[in-house]
């Protein structure tokens, strides 16, 4: 039988009286408990919609470049100069910055064979790392699975309204969230007991037994991320939209655990068939801003020496500019990684704008598995590259 | 065998893997009716929550009574279903004539304006500073009215899933725009996307052929996926890719040759106002080579190219199965379901009807399992508190939206994941908290269609009291983030002169504000009318016990264990001060609406 007595002193000691002594206490704990506190850090950044590298890294050095955009081509003296050869779209001024400081790689032509011009296809492919069969885990999740073959806590971390398809892991729950505001079950002194107790044996009722984990995730991960995100203060600019970077930055500060951070730029935002030029170096500001902020404030605290970024969208696009001032779905793109770890330049081979495929698209010359292979073993140095992208990459000699 | 769900069941329909069987059965023993004997209570129970949104106990009950067969027809023919009429959608008022064609931008309206001297039926001014003003206000007045009237359209259409005696015909409509997925943010006019919402109810059950050709000349779909600049000479795959791919056949079924021949079909149609208008010069009525048939094709002619496809009703009975029965399905049911669907002549009502009648949708496996979306979830947890009125309070369209699925705004053309994508470690903690919100009402909540608050209404807000402050209007409309160190020198700075400008668009975002709440219908704010106390006593509870048994069989599909019972008998013993349920009938509601957000907070209550 519970007395009152009993459930006070329950909920006194699950931390519902002394919110300030109990989350530091929490956090330490779960400091503690980690010996991944002191690994490496992958974030990963997905631009959805497609976004067109053509007009991010720009190859004004090539006359084909602005054949085939004679309208919305970017002219050369608009563009934030790398090189005699490249530029970047004038919104890209952050990522400017970075290369200028060596911390940012750019790997040309990425895609895969047979690409898809689905959205919803082709970034299943990019989420799996399994272009043309997909798979039952993402390649964040299964990366996570050869970190911690078994379950830890706030390992992987996926900010966003709702789950990737990336971060799917076979055995981890990752902790997904969006507003850490709102990451708080908000609950009656008397309650607490009742409310927080989650039934994690097996119920024979599949999807139940689903919910019963999420709902142990979600306790074990709120109280650590609304006190991070209470605690963060930073001087650092973001710029105007900035992602979730600052929420990474938050929980990296506070000591969270997780070495996998999974974000996204939503809703197809970089599906720019009409009108493109101005929303497209729109969006690029916000993400080039975004990015560029996060890896300052990991300098302000100390953490840049940990921390990567890599960057990828589901499909660049068409090389040829439509009719409606904007661009179809394509195929090859650029990636980046950006941090302090990382040795800026051009890696891979540029794509041929001279000779599209059958369907007037760029030819990819990279697999993008490469680049996932550079960060599973060059950044985080697991040496499961393989076992995680089911297959061999060779990978780019970004970290030295 | 692990079972699969959510975007990897997406995964394995579209690449092929073929999912777990049930065990020794063929598809057509498995879509065999359920015998006469195996129909109850429980199974009655099932077929509300899933052929509805559930109810309460009496409306189980008068189903349980019926046959199956008798069952099944009232909720998907309504055969015996009295005959109301629902209320229609009541306009605010919001729109004139100019408003149409609405430019796609601020810089667009401007330009218009600057070049023809009018725009959105106002005149440029004649002189005076900021001629374009009255332009720019009424731009953002329609993006700002079109929003919250859109809300209003939403809350129509949640009222409608709360209280029709018809809610198949709601939860279809729910599906529909689901897979035809439209947003208003792209659309920007509350009035087709009212017109497809009706276009759904009314459809949504029908024959699949004649809901996808009315889909196709939608204007909300025409205006979401391009359709105005697919013309002649410059085709835009935008729609023929879509109608591919998420309408009718999936991926792997198709040539990206298919998509670009395609795309010349339905060169030429588009909208004039909330009308279909084909443009018979834009249309390219040339040959085309589509799906492997070789003609002079048109819309028409290539949406019924696809419909001869075997895909395409494989496909689409496969989405309903995966919606209304289970996540998992092999490739065998699949092609069972597809030729069921395809010999009925596409008629969807002829397919839920076989679903609901089907072992299968009985099956032990399947009772239970199923994770409600967040509009499912809202409505289904009113219907089986038996309220009559939506509640303005907490909130509908800001709570599912929360909960990932505000209406009229699906995240992309996809429309939403379903099953297990439903659900997040923070998703989870907002749907309890809408329980609480529910049990005991925020007494800080705020009405969002009169105060703004998203995306832009800090900023709104900061402009609204600067300029009733009496700052000019160029020191009123700075950025909020400059307005610290602005206001500090405020008033050196509100003497000084005014910049010459076409308009200022900061302004014309606070007074489009302004203009859009004044014509706007605001939104009921009554709370939910709970009585529990009242729930209690007419079901005869005399303890503890039976008041957690009873609430937990009328919102719970799936039992919770001994020990949460255990915890909840207690918890409700100690909080009512004694076990005596009807001698304590004057201070039940407060404990009761405890034990209320305890149960709607587990994790049992999403399933149905």
């Amino acid at each position: 039988m519970i007395t009152r007595r009993k459930l006070i002193q329950g909920a006194a000691a699950l931390g519902g009286l002394a919110a300030g002594v109990r989350e530091p206490a929490l956090i330490a704990r779960a400091l503690a408990a980690s010996e991944a506190a002191q690994g490496r850090i992958l974030v990963a950044f997905e631009l959805s919609g497609g976004n067109d590298g053509l007009n991010s890294v720009v190859p004004y050095g090539d006359d084909t470049y602005y054949k085939l955009r004679p309208e919305i081509g970017l002219r050369p003296e608009k563009l934030l100069k790398i090189d005699d050869h490249w530029g970047f779209n004038p919104g890209m001024a952050g990522m400017h910055k970075l290369w200028k400081d060596g911390q940012l790689a750019i790997f040309h032509g990425c895609g895969y064979e047979r690409p898809s011009f689905s959205h919803f296809t082709s970034m299943a492919y990019w989420h799996t790392a399994s272009p043309n069969r997909g798979d039952e885990y993402g390649w964040f999740g299964r990366l996570a699975d050869h970190m911690a073959p078994e379950p830890q806590p706030n390992l992987l971390v996926n900010i966003d309204t709702t789950q990737s398809l990336a971060v799917k892991s076979r055995v981890h729950t990752p902790v997904v969230f969006d507003e850490p505001e709102r990451f708080q079950r908000r609950t009656l002194l008397q309650e607490k007991n009742v409310i927080e107790r989650v039934n994690t044996a097996p119920t024979g009722n599949a999807s139940l037994d689903f919910l019963n984990s999420v709902s142990h995730s979600a306790n074990e991960a709120s109280a650590l991320v609304r006190q991070a995100w209470a605690n963060y203060k930073t001087p650092v600019d973001y710029g105007v939209l900035p992602a979730q970077f600052p929420k990474v930055a938050a929980c990296i500060e506070a000591g969270l655990p997780a070495q996998l951070y999974y974000l996204a730029f939503r809703n197809n935002a970089f599906d720019t068939h009409v009108q493109q030029p101005n929303l497209h170096r729109r969006l690029l500001t916000y993400a080039a801003d975004a990015v560029h902020g996060f890896v300052r404030d990991m300098e302000r605290l100390g953490m840049a020496d940990r921390v990567s970024v890599l960057m990828f969208s589901e499909f660049g696009r068409r090389a040829q500019e439509n009719t409606n001032l904007g661009t179809d779905h394509g195929t090859a793109n650029v990636m980046f990684l950006a941090g302090k770890g990382v040795k800026g330049g051009h890696y891979g081979e540029p794509c041929d704008l001279t000779t599209l495929d059958d369907t007037d698209n760029l030819i990819h010359t990279t697999d993008f598995r490469r680049v996932y292979a550079t960060a599973i073993d060059g950044w985080l140095g697991l040496g499961v590259a393989d076992k995680v992208l089911k297959g061999q990459f060779e990978r780019f000699p970004v970290y030295a | 065998m692990r079972k699969l769900t959510g975007v990897a069941i997406w995964m394995v329909l579209v690449l092929g893997w073929t999912g777990p069987y049930a065990a020794g059965n063929t598809p057509k023993q498995r879509l065999e009716p359920l015998p006469a004997a195996e129909w109850d209570r429980s199974k009655a129970k099932h077929l509300l929550e899933r052929a509805g949104f559930g109810g309460t106990p009496a409306e189980v009950n008068r189903l349980a009574a019926m046959s199956l067969a008798d069952a099944v027809a009232y909720l998907v023919r309504f055969d015996g279903v009295p005959n109301v009429t629902l209320p229609s959608f009541e306009h605010s008022g919001i729109f004139d004539a100019g408003l149409d064609p609405f430019p796609p931008s601020r810089p667009a309206t401007t330009k218009l304006a600057e070049e023809t001297g009018e725009a959105l039926g106002i005149k440029v001014k004649a002189g005076g500073n900021r001629p374009l003003q009255p332009i720019v206000n009424k731009f953002f007045y329609w993006l700002r009215a079109s929003r919250l009237e859109t809300d209003r359209v939403a809350q129509w259409w949640a009222e409608r899933m709360l209280t029709s005696p018809r809610p198949l015909e709601e939860k279809m409509a729910l599906f529909w725009h689901g897979h035809f997925a439209t947003n208003e943010d792209k659309v920007r006019d509350y009035r087709k996307m009212h017109k497809q919402v009706e276009l759904f109810q009314r459809d949504g059950l029908g024959n699949f052929r004649t809901l996808l050709i009315n889909v196709a000349q939608d204007p909300a779909m025409l205006a979401f996926l391009d359709a105005g600049v697919n013309v002649k000479g410059s085709p835009n795959e935008n729609f023929a890719r879509e109608i591919m791919e998420l309408f009718t056949m999936g991926v792997d079924n198709y040539t990206e040759q298919d998509i670009r021949e395609a795309a010349r079909a339905f060169t030429g149609w588009n909208f004039t106002g909330l009308d279909f208008n084909f443009d018979a010069g834009k249309h390219d009525d040339g040959g085309k080579n589509i799906l492997g048939h070789i003609g002079n094709f048109d819309g028409v002619q290539t949406i019924d190219l696809i419909l001869q496809h075997e895909a395409t009703p494989r496909f689409i009975a496969t989405k309903l199965y995966r919606f209304f029965v289970q996540d998992s399905i092999d490739a065998e049911l699949q092609t069972e379901l597809g030729k069921r669907f395809k010999d009925n002549n596409y008629d969807i009502t002829a397919l839920l009807e076989i679903l609901f009648s089907s072992r299968e949708f009985y099956a032990g496996h399947v009772i239970g399992q199923r994770i409600k979306g967040p509009v499912e979830l809202l409505i289904s947890t009113y219907r089986k508190l038996g309220l009559t009125n939506l509640p303005g309070a907490p909130d509908f369209n800001l709570v599912t939206g929360s909960l990932g699925q505000r209406l009229l705004h699906p995240p992309t053309v996809a429309g939403w994941s379903q099953g297990r994508a439903w659900i997040t470690p923070s998703l989870l903690i907002e749907r309890g908290n809408f329980a609480l919100d529910l049990a005991f009402p925020d007494i800080e909540f705020i009405p969002q269609d009169r105060y703004p608050i998203y995306p832009s209404g800090p900023e709104i807000r900061a402009v609204q009291q600067r300029l009733r402050d009496g700052q000019d209007m160029l020191s009123a409309t700075r950025p909020v983030d400059m307005a610290a160190s602005m206001d500090t020198d405020m008033m050196a700075t509100s003497n000084r002169v005014d910049r010459q400008e076409a308009f200022n668009t900061r302004y014309g975002s606070f007074r489009g504000w302004q203009m859009a709440i004044q014509r706007v219908k605001p939104i009921p704010r009554d709370l939910a009318t709970l009585d529990l106390t009242r729930m209690v006593v007419r079901a005869e509870l005399a303890t503890s016990a039976e008041v957690i048994d009873y609430f937990t069989a009328r919102f719970l599909t799936v039992p919770i264990d001994g020990t949460t019972r255990q915890n909840l008998v207690e918890l409700f013993t100690l909080e009512l001060g004694s076990d005596d349920v009807l001698a304590s009938s004057t201070v039940l509601e407060e404990p009761l609406r405890l034990l209320l957000h305890l149960i709607l907070s587990r994790p049992e209550y999403h399933l149905g």
